[in-house]
């Protein structure tokens, strides 16, 4: 099957920017905030956030999904096709493109970005996307503006990979400080800021041709403290926050002068799980108990999963069952049933598991008094409330949890070296709509297959299944067996709770008033995915923040 | 110049309505410091929540008289030890000289230069997940208490040097104490008001030091209060803004810390 | 100990050379274990090892693999550390393991900042303790005494975390928490030292005869203080740096302290040991700049 989008002839983005072009003007320079320092500028190696938005905002890339309708549109490529086979992927090229310092853009900077990016010796999480088999990727350049990518095995959902992508220069002296996105990197303090300037080379205009971006340039603050950020923000120094909490949404909804905005549920999630690793150093019934079916669905259903939305999220969070956000409109499946918080069933499945509830405490067959550990990562108010809420929940059905904290290398040490912990409470950033993006984690054998990473064989019977199904949908080419075979995987991670969803959050955001043609989504980068149309109104008070 | 009596009279009689208080808290707290109250989170004060409820709808009243008790017993003790430790220490080497003087001076140098996080981060490591919430609170405590030291030892140390270049103790020398009886007899006498001084200002660095350890596993941990974690409220400034008594353990961390000062004699003696 | 009129002045030169020297090799000593403590507390404590980007399910098995064996370069401390210092005295720091950059670079772009927030820090708390401490001295009387113990009384218990708070509320400059949190101590040890030095006999006697304050103050009290005050400089040094660690981290000021927060939680060993090095130096020397001038200042009064 020949797959070929058509160029779609007015992007949908220009049609918002063109309403707001009206009464604001070009230029100003727009401040806001990075939670981290960037790691690096090199876009193949990017692995964190900072770097991420970075590199969101600097580079070119030859698909783009637009995180608004969540369909792919044509970027530095005007078309493209795949094989029949899914090996195969070729690209027309945008003709007379120039990066950031001038250097000629052709179908050799792809060839090098592609060559550079599959270097396994680079360990580039983008690359690794990409590899689908053992052997070589072979890239040919016909033509300045053509070019096509074979890889060894069939990657699903393979042009949407293309999105993270950011092609780099073969020839250029600036190597990959020279870009083709709206902006490029004009200053860095370490630890303190990055500035971008609007790249004069950048390919898109608006509907009356005007070039884009609107933009002079963005500073972005490094700022790891969010309360800090907050407070700049309502002084008027930063005029968008990417990701806000819901403490500080409420805060900036009761202040008139900002504009908070909810672009909805998003696609990450919060959850927990029981550690149910043979190689656990923990004691025996406690082993037992969490590779209890029953169990884990009576920890589920005990727990009030609309409080913690209510009071931790101030309600901006979904009460969640499965691992896919309703967010996520294709892969979502509808048919499992919304969480119910239930703790007389709860205490119904425990005895049929034979456990026994008396006197406010629960006891296993041997009269073992059910008790365990719950860790989370330190730092994080609203993991940390999330845990109290649990805590109190399961108290209801005796069963007693003590909540301890940790920093995140020595967590990581426990979930992925020691296994010594009994469950964990955490939550999963998601940038990628495609199931595949997570096949680690539900394969048995994956390293991120968190409740018994690495497993040789299955250890159960569901788990067999489930890698069954993970396989299938990643082999099938149409998208409709795929997501079936993927419906059928959530079902059987709804039956057996092995990571107990609590909510998917909402993707705040803010801006100052200032700020026109925002368009908040639930992808990332929420506030300014469309950072080349967004516009600042001309008031001398804006242009004075430095 | 210490305070005027009836400045001490009345610190040591708010110290001991403080202390009586927090020894009370089962009996006159209104609430248990864990029952959450999801009807009314983050509410202001009012007849049934004296001081209002916290984020999570519990009794902020009751969970500082209870964090009154773990930080106003263990920091104490805490800040008791750790200016024993720097007292013997730092009266050795101001009465030593020579190379123990130089010897513990350095300890003290290199100790207060390491990233005292990763002793404490090995310490959790060691210590299994699930230890009772009291025995993990002096735990902390303890080892706070055996790192702090370092930070009293100087000004003990001087003071030291400066009771050795004395001329009592001069005469003290001539007569043929030994050194050990003149340690006892003449210098830690001394020394008292340094000690006291060095007592009170560990206090308030202990008891904010038991906050940062819970972040990481250690110390004092949910559900049970202490000023510590009480404190770690103040982080967010709009919890502040819906209620103002989350600034209550501080005003009372502010008050207890001087009613040691008025109580122990302290002023004379930094010189 | 004064030195002798007899010797000659080769002979004192020659001794205070060596005492020097020694000094010297006593605190690079000193600082050498300091820096293979760190070492030591980091590679044996947990999360060593262990990257955050393990967790990406994008990452292929070989590179949560390679991202695990990256760190057992480091497996023989004893050797890392060795190797280190012979690639230090070369002027080579080694690379930062969770940036990739040369940790060279990444101090020299922090170090100014913490340096011009400790110096800033110190000068205002040292202006202000002595402006105070002076004024004191001829305003005497109760009403000063209650409200300077008042102060500072306050100011010392305030934790520097909540300090920090405070400063990042108000958004006011940094070095202004590292100078309330070395004020108060300044403060009364030279209050103090001024009180001793104006109950001096000499001091007491030069008054009955009705000599000008200022010229007392300029003659006797200052002589009699310049030592302590002296030996204060440094200690003050350690004191105010020891505050600014904790106070950049948390008020995300671009210095020292955030890199060390930094270099912590990333579990950087060769960034760690480093800082361990860098904080063990000024630590040690302040501390010793105390002793010595201290010492100087005593033998030349």
């Amino acid at each position: 099957m020949l797959r070929k989008l058509r160029l779609l002839g007015v992007l949908t983005v220009f049609g918002a920017a063109a309403a707001a072009s009206a009464q604001a003007q070009s230029g100003g320079v727009l401040h806001f905030c990075l939670h981290g320092e960037p790691k690096t500028f090199n876009p193949i190696l990017v692995d964190d956030e900072a770097a991420e938005n970075v590199r969101y905002l600097t580079g070119g890339v030859l698909i783009r999904l637009n995180r608004q309708s969540q369909a792919l549109e044509p970027g530095l490529a005007t078309s493209w096709h795949i094989s029949k086979d899914g090996r195969m992927i070729a690209f027309q090229l945008r003709k007379g493109l120039r990066f950031s310092d001038g250097t000629p853009f052709t179908s050799e900077d792809v060839a090098y970005t592609i060559k550079s990016l599959m270097d396994p010796q680079l360990h580039s999480p983008t690359g690794d996307s990409f590899r689908s088999g053992e052997g070589a990727v072979e890239i040919l350049t016909p033509t300045p503006d053509t070019v096509s990518i074979t890889f060894p095995a069939p990657v699903a959902g393979l042009e949407r990979l293309f999105d993270q992508v950011a092609m780099m220069s073969a020839h250029s002296p600036k190597k990959e400080m020279a870009v083709l996105g709206p902006f490029y990197i004009s200053d860095y303090k370490a630890g303190s800021y990055v500035e971008l300037a609007r790249n004069p080379n950048y390919w898109k205009h608006d509907a009356q041709g005007r070039a884009l971006p609107y933009l002079d340039g963005i500073h972005l603050d490094i700022q790891r403290n969010r309360d800090i950020e907050l407070l700049r923000f309502e002084r008027g120094e930063l005029q968008l926050i990417n990701r806000l909490d819901a403490e500080s949404y409420k805060r900036l909804s009761k202040d008139s002068s900002s504009t908070p905005r909810n672009a909805g549920t998003g696609l990450d999630s919060d959850f927990l799980w029981f550690n149910q690793s043979p190689n656990a150093p923990i004691a025996d019934p406690r082993k037992s108990w969490f590779r209890t079916t029953e169990f884990r669905r009576a920890v589920s259903s005990a727990i009030n999963r609309e409080d913690i939305s209510r009071i931790v999220f101030d309600g901006h969070a979904k009460p969640a069952m499965g691992p896919v956000s309703p967010a996520n409109h294709f892969w979502f499946n509808s048919a499992i049933p919304a969480p119910k918080y239930d703790p007389q069933g709860a205490l119904k499945l425990l005895a049929q598991a034979g456990f026994r509830f008396a006197n406010d405490e629960l006891r296993d067959k041997s009269g073992n008094r059910v008790e365990f550990t719950l860790v989370t990562n330190s730092g994080n108010a609203v993991r940390e409330k999330m845990a109290s809420m649990i805590q109190q929940d399961l108290s209801e059905i005796g069963i007693k949890v003590s909540i301890v904290t940790l920093d995140f290398p020595s967590l990581i040490e426990r979930m992925t070296r020691t296994f010594d912990y009994d469950a964990c409470l955490l939550g999963l950033v998601n940038t990628d709509l495609d199931p595949n993006g997570q096949m680690t984690v539900w394969l048995s054998s994956g390293e991120n297959h968190q409740w018994n990473p690495g497993q040789k064989t299955p250890a159960t019977a569901w788990e067999a299944e489930l890698d069954k199904l993970m396989h299938e949908q990643a082999t099938a080419l149409a998208d409709k067996d795929r997501k079936k075979a993927f419906d059928q995987a959530q079902q059987i991670i709804y039956e057996q709770q092995p990571y107990i969803y609590l909510v998917n959050r909402d993707v705040l955001t803010a801006f100052s008033p200032a700020v026109q043609g925002a368009a908040p989504t639930v992808l990332t980068p929420p506030a300014f995915w469309n950072a080349d149309v967004l516009q600042l109104a001309a008031s001398p008070q804006q242009g004075a923040h430095k | 110049m210490s305070a005027p009596k009836s400045l001490r009279l009345i610190s040591a009689f708010l110290l001991c309505v403080i202390f009586l208080l927090a020894l009370g808290a089962n009996f006159i707290a209104p609430y248990s410091y864990a029952k959450q109250f999801r009807d009314a989170p983050a509410a202001a004060p009012s007849a049934a929540h004296l001081f209002g409820t916290d984020a999570l709808g519990r009794d902020e009243f009751s969970r500082l008289l209870y964090g009154t008790r773990v930080s106003l017993l263990l920091a104490p003790a805490a800040a008791l030890l750790s200016t024993l430790i720097a007292g013997i220490l730092g009266g050795l080497a101001g009465f030593l000289g020579g190379w123990w003087e130089r010897a513990i001076l350095a300890s003290a140098d290199l100790l207060m230069a390491l990233p005292l996080l990763f002793v404490l981060l090995a310490l959790r490591a060691t210590l299994p997940l699930d230890v009772a919430p009291l025995i993990s609170a002096m735990a902390t405590f303890l080892i706070l208490s055996l790192l702090g030291w370092p930070s009293s030892l100087r000004v003990i140390w001087a003071a030291a040097r400066n009771i050795r270049e004395s001329d009592f103790l001069l005469l003290a020398r001539s007569s043929g104490s030994s050194p050990l009886r003149i340690i006892a007899r003449q210098i830690l006498p001394n020394l008292r008001p340094v000690l006291a001084a060095q007592f009170w200002v560990n206090i308030p660095v202990f008891i904010l030091a038991e906050a940062t350890l819970s972040m990481l596993g250690l110390g004092v941990m949910e559900p049970l209060p202490s000023w510590g974690n009480l404190l770690r409220g103040l982080e967010n400034p709009s919890a502040f803004h819906a209620n103002p008594w989350t600034i209550a353990p501080l005003i009372l961390l502010i008050l207890v810390v001087f009613c040691f000062q008025f109580i122990l004699p302290s002023r004379e003696d930094f010189a | 100990m004064t030195g002798s009129p007899i010797l000659s002045d080769g002979g004192a030169v020659k001794r205070a050379l060596r005492l020097f020297l020694c000094k010297a090799v006593w605190l690079v000593a000193v600082i050498l274990v300091g820096g293979l403590f760190g070492a030591t507390l980091v590679r044996y404590g947990p999360g060593y090892g262990v990257d955050e980007r393990e967790l990406d399910p994008r990452l292929s098995q070989a590179s949560v693999e390679a991202l695990r064996g990256q760190h057992h370069q480091n497996a023989s401390l004893l050797s890392y550390y060795g190797h280190y210092l012979k690639s230090a005295v070369h002027g080579d720091f080694g690379t930062s393991e969770s940036t990739q950059r040369p940790i060279s670079e990444l101090i020299h772009q922090r170090l100014p900042v913490t340096a011009r927030t400790v110096l800033l820090g110190m000068l205002s708390a040292w202006s202000l303790a002595l402006f105070l401490a002076m004024l004191g001295q001829f305003l005497r009387g109760w009403i000063f005494e209650v409200c300077s113990t008042l102060l500072t009384g306050f100011l010392l218990a305030l934790p520097s975390t909540v300090i920090a708070l405070l400063f990042v509320y108000f958004r006011a400059p940094v070095f202004l928490a590292v100078a309330c949190v070395t004020f108060p101590k300044l403060f009364r040890f030279i209050h103090n030292l001024l009180v001793e030095a104006y109950e001096q006999p000499h001091v007491l006697a030069a008054r009955a005869r009705g000599i000008g304050p200022v010229r007392i103050f300029l003659r006797h009290v200052l002589a009699f203080a310049a030592p302590a005050l002296f030996a204060l400089v440094g200690v003050s040094l350690s004191l105010a740096f020891g505050a600014a660690i904790p106070i950049e981290a948390l008020t995300d000021s671009p210095g020292i302290g955030q890199l060390a927060w930094f270099a912590a939680i990333n579990r950087d060993l060769p960034l760690v040991v480093n800082l361990t090095l860098l904080v063990t130096l000024v630590t040690v020397a302040g501390n010793s700049l105390a002793d010595y001038s201290g010492q100087l200042a005593a033998r030349a009064s």
